[in-house]
């Protein structure tokens, strides 16, 4: 047994020397994600998202509310707009995301005791963008109405603890368990990055097991390991089990250390976690390869697996509100047990008896490539099947 | 003459790649499992996964310490909000975040002992809410229902409070709210998820469907040494632009139909909004379609092996997504991915698609987009017949012949070979 996977093992880091090219191109891609996601992110939430102004009382008010809108975090003026048709037009044309309309005559509105009328368009064609500058706006006018009532109410002589209860009787104290800040990146990249990372690898392992059949080399390799197939491919796989796992903890390591995303669970829990991810991409790669031990079409369906991982994982849009089929289907995707790990742990702090079936899950991925055993080892002998 | 006769060879020459590249598309099954399966699947898929468009009824837990009327009644409207379901009602912190972690709710909502009593001394009064951030989904439904519950019970409270002062009628109604507001949500008032990614994963996947495929069938034309048969020998290495010209109309004629199911029988079939002109978004996806095919054969000529694009670009995909300003917000991406942005039809592609399916914009109102795509279409026709003409570049027939009866041999021998080791083998075993 050892024998078959140290020859496996060191042909295969010959075979990566002597054709690097798609480890490198690999490796540059999983730090260009990073490299990417880190940066387009770095602001934690989007902040000053362009919003318009339609001002058509032109009053000293109007310019006041003008001014604190743009002051706020979350959106900035990007255009004062003379027509509503304008306004809506620049939203067509993406430039704003909402826009407030002043009519006219609110400040006299506003002093001669009348209820002047806001209003706000908010597009909602862009999810994260259009409800950020909802918030704010909300936020915003319910701010301004506290300030007219304080303004009205000094003026009557109460004292300012009595305004507060007057102008605002319920405070919302907010918690947010497990990413106190809000923060978009550390919800978002914690699991799309190891997401990219294990699509590639699974690509890459298919490609390894794969190529043997399509260059006809599998049946020297074979013999060459004493017939023996599960030394074989575990030796074969083993340094990218090694390089991705690398990878991927540092990876996490950039995560969790160096941009400080909140983690409230033990971080080795994640880091084992991820290197399960690899091993299980790598296992699901031999089972595909099994079942089609046709290169070029196991790669295609990796690739139309992988890409689904994304989106059955459950980090975008919650598993619990899928039909129940897809809730199924679900659990066949070691991201989404990753991710459901990395919830458990990292976000809740939560101990192993609450969490073990994804961790069980995890395991039995293992056990995938034993379903095709047979099959792998007779089209690695008998070199049966298409080449392309 | 000699024009119409140039003319006549050079539709003749087009005509001649195009049904030898329609009949590779047909043949190859690995371009077939690409083109129509991933084509035709996705966006059924997609549909299928996102099928309830928002997060409602999200379970909350309540632990009402104060177990005062206002209390009750705050719980009350929590359930009655689309937004959240009160699940469970429990008597101490430790249950409900027991219960939090067993994961069966995601947000408590907390009412302090004294509630009650700090609202009826007319002061202040806290609410705590917990939410569970491991989905935003959960998060912005938790977080508006009960921002609505509390803005509705803030002014009811401060009508009595205002009334105990002797302020009432309109004159509190005034002071509660001095400056009214409505606000209107335009385009998709739902805020679905569904309406809001779908778009945008169509055009995705008709983007990048065809990078695949394109990139399998110049990696395998460049494996099997097969640019004998795909250009025309009487060219000479000239005019290659009719080659390119021949595979783009196939990839074109092929791709007419999926997109055709995928951008309008798909958002049919499911509800989509889609309150554009069909005659601005057919006019608009031109453009698109040519700029994306040039643009994969330009990065086809680049592969040496069939699957090398698949293996290598996939993980593109999201990045994707993510440039082309849906995901975050365009005006908060940095100037540099911007740019590079730029580089891919996919951007102005979703862009411009969704502003006029989903918003309704015109061709003249997506102009911009319009018009990189037309220069897109322009710039990567220009570097395909580059990459075309000098990667691969033309040498005599003889030559090429040579070397394709070399490389039809050379498979034979590994065969042989392989063969042969077999053969050892089962000796050996015996």
């Amino acid at each position: 047994m050892f024998r078959p996977f140290a020859y496996s093992f060191r042909r295969e880091l010959r075979r990566i020397a002597k054709h690097p090219s798609h480890m490198i191109i690999l490796t540059l891609g999983i730090i260009f994600s990073y490299v990417f996601f880190l940066t387009l992110m770095d602001e934690g939430q989007p902040e000053n998202l362009p919003i318009g102004v339609v001002d058509m009382d032109g009053s000293y008010l109007s310019r006041r509310l003008c001014h604190e809108l743009d002051a706020t975090q979350g959106i900035s003026i990007k255009a004062v707009y003379s027509s509503h048709r304008e306004a809506r037009e620049a939203m067509q044309r993406q430039e704003i995301y909402a826009f407030v309309e002043i009519p006219h005559g609110t400040y006299a509105d506003l002093l001669d005791f009348k209820t002047p009328h806001l209003s706000m368009y908010i597009n909602n064609a862009y999810l994260l963008a259009g409800s950020l500058s909802w918030k704010t706006l909300l936020t915003m006018s319910n701010l301004a109405s506290g300030a007219v009532q304080r303004e009205i109410l000094r003026k009557q002589g109460f004292d300012e603890e009595r305004i507060m209860g007057l102008i605002q009787p319920i405070v919302v104290d907010t918690h947010q368990i497990g990413n106190p800040m809000a923060n978009y990146p550390a919800y978002l990249l914690t699991t799309i990055l190891p997401g990219i990372l294990a699509l590639l690898v699974l690509l890459m392992s298919i490609y390894a097991v794969g190529v043997e059949l399509k260059d006809q080399t599998s049946r020297e390799w074979i013999a060459a390991c004493q017939g023996d197939v599960t030394a074989a491919v575990l030796g074969k796989l083993t340094p990218y089990t090694l390089w991705f796992s690398f990878l991927a903890i540092v990876g996490n390591i950039v995560l969790f250390v160096f941009f400080r995303f909140p983690i409230e669970g033990p971080f080795w829990v994640l880091q084992l976690a991820i290197v399960g991810v690899v091993v299980a991409m790598q296992a699901i790669g031999v089972f595909l390869v099994g079942v089609l031990p046709v290169m070029r079409d196991a790669i295609s369906i990796g690739a139309f697996y992988g890409i689904l991982g994304f989106s059955l994982s459950g980090f975008t849009y919650p598993v619990t509100h899928m039909g129940p089929a897809l809730q199924a289907l679900c659990n066949f995707f070691p991201l989404r047990h990753y991710y459901m790990i990395y919830v458990h742990s990292a976000m809740f702090n939560n101990t192993l008896s609450l969490y073990w079936p994804h961790v069980c899950a995890m395991v039995a991925f293992l056990l995938l490539p034993a379903i095709t055993h047979r099959r792998l080892s007779r089209a690695y002998n008998l070199m049966n099947y298409p080449l392309k | 003459m000699n024009i119409l006769k140039n003319m006549e060879q050079s539709l003749s020459d087009i005509w001649h790649v195009f049904s030898l590249e329609m009949r590779r598309i047909f043949t190859d099954s690995g371009v077939i499992l690409v083109f129509f399966v991933a084509g035709l699947v996705y966006p059924f898929l997609f549909n299928l996964i996102y099928q309830q468009e928002t997060v409602l009824n999200v379970p909350v837990a309540i632990v009402d310490d104060a177990q005062c009327d206002e209390s009750k009644r705050f719980a009350r409207k929590l359930d009655a909000t689309p937004e959240m379901e009160v699940a469970y009602r429990c008597s101490t912190m430790a249950e409900a975040e027991s219960l939090m972690r067993q994961r069966r709710i995601n947000g408590i909502i907390y009412f302090p002992r004294d509630y009650g009593e700090r609202l009826a001394r007319l002061e202040q009064a806290t609410v705590a809410i917990y939410s569970d951030m491991s989905s935003f989904l959960y998060y912005k439904s938790v977080l508006t229902g009960s921002n609505m519950v509390m803005l509705d019970e803030m002014k009811q409270i401060q009508f009595k409070r205002y009334s105990m002062k002797g302020i009432t009628g309109e004159r509190a109604a005034e002071l509660v709210s001095p400056v009214p507001y409505d606000d209107v949500k335009l385009f998709m008032p739902g805020g679905g998820f569904t309406s809001f990614l779908i778009p945008a994963l169509l055009i995705l996947v008709i983007h990048q469907t065809l990078f695949f495929g394109i990139g399998m069938l110049g990696g395998t034309a460049r494996e099997d040494k097969l640019e004998i048969e795909l250009i025309p020998e009487h060219l000479r290495g000239r005019s290659v632009h009719r080659v390119i010209i021949g595979r783009a109309l196939a990839y074109y004629v092929v791709y007419a139909g999926i997109v055709a199911i995928d951008l309008f029988l798909v958002p049919y079939l499911f509800r989509l909004p889609q309150v554009g002109r069909v005659s601005d978004m057919l006019l608009f996806l031109q453009p698109f379609m040519f700029a994306a095919i040039f643009f994969a054969m330009t990065f086809a000529s680049l592969l040496k092996h069939r699957e090398s694009g698949i293996l290598t670009m996939v993980f593109f995909s999201i990045i994707l997504l993510f440039l082309s300003g849906m995901a975050w917000p365009r005006s908060n991406i940095p100037v540099v991915w911007r740019v590079l942005s730029y580089l891919f039809p996919s951007t102005h592609g979703i862009q411009g698609f969704i502003r006029i399916s989903t918003l309704g914009a015109t061709l003249q109102e997506v102009r911009v987009e319009y018009i990189g795509l037309c220069l897109q279409t322009v710039f990567y026709f220009i570097t395909a017949t580059w990459a075309q003409r000098y990667i691969n570049r033309y040498r005599p027939i003889e030559e090429r012949m040579a070397e394709r009866r070399d490389h039809i041999m050379q498979r034979l021998a590994d065969r042989r070979t392989a063969r042969q080791s077999m053969n050892r083998t089962s000796v050996l075993k015996k």
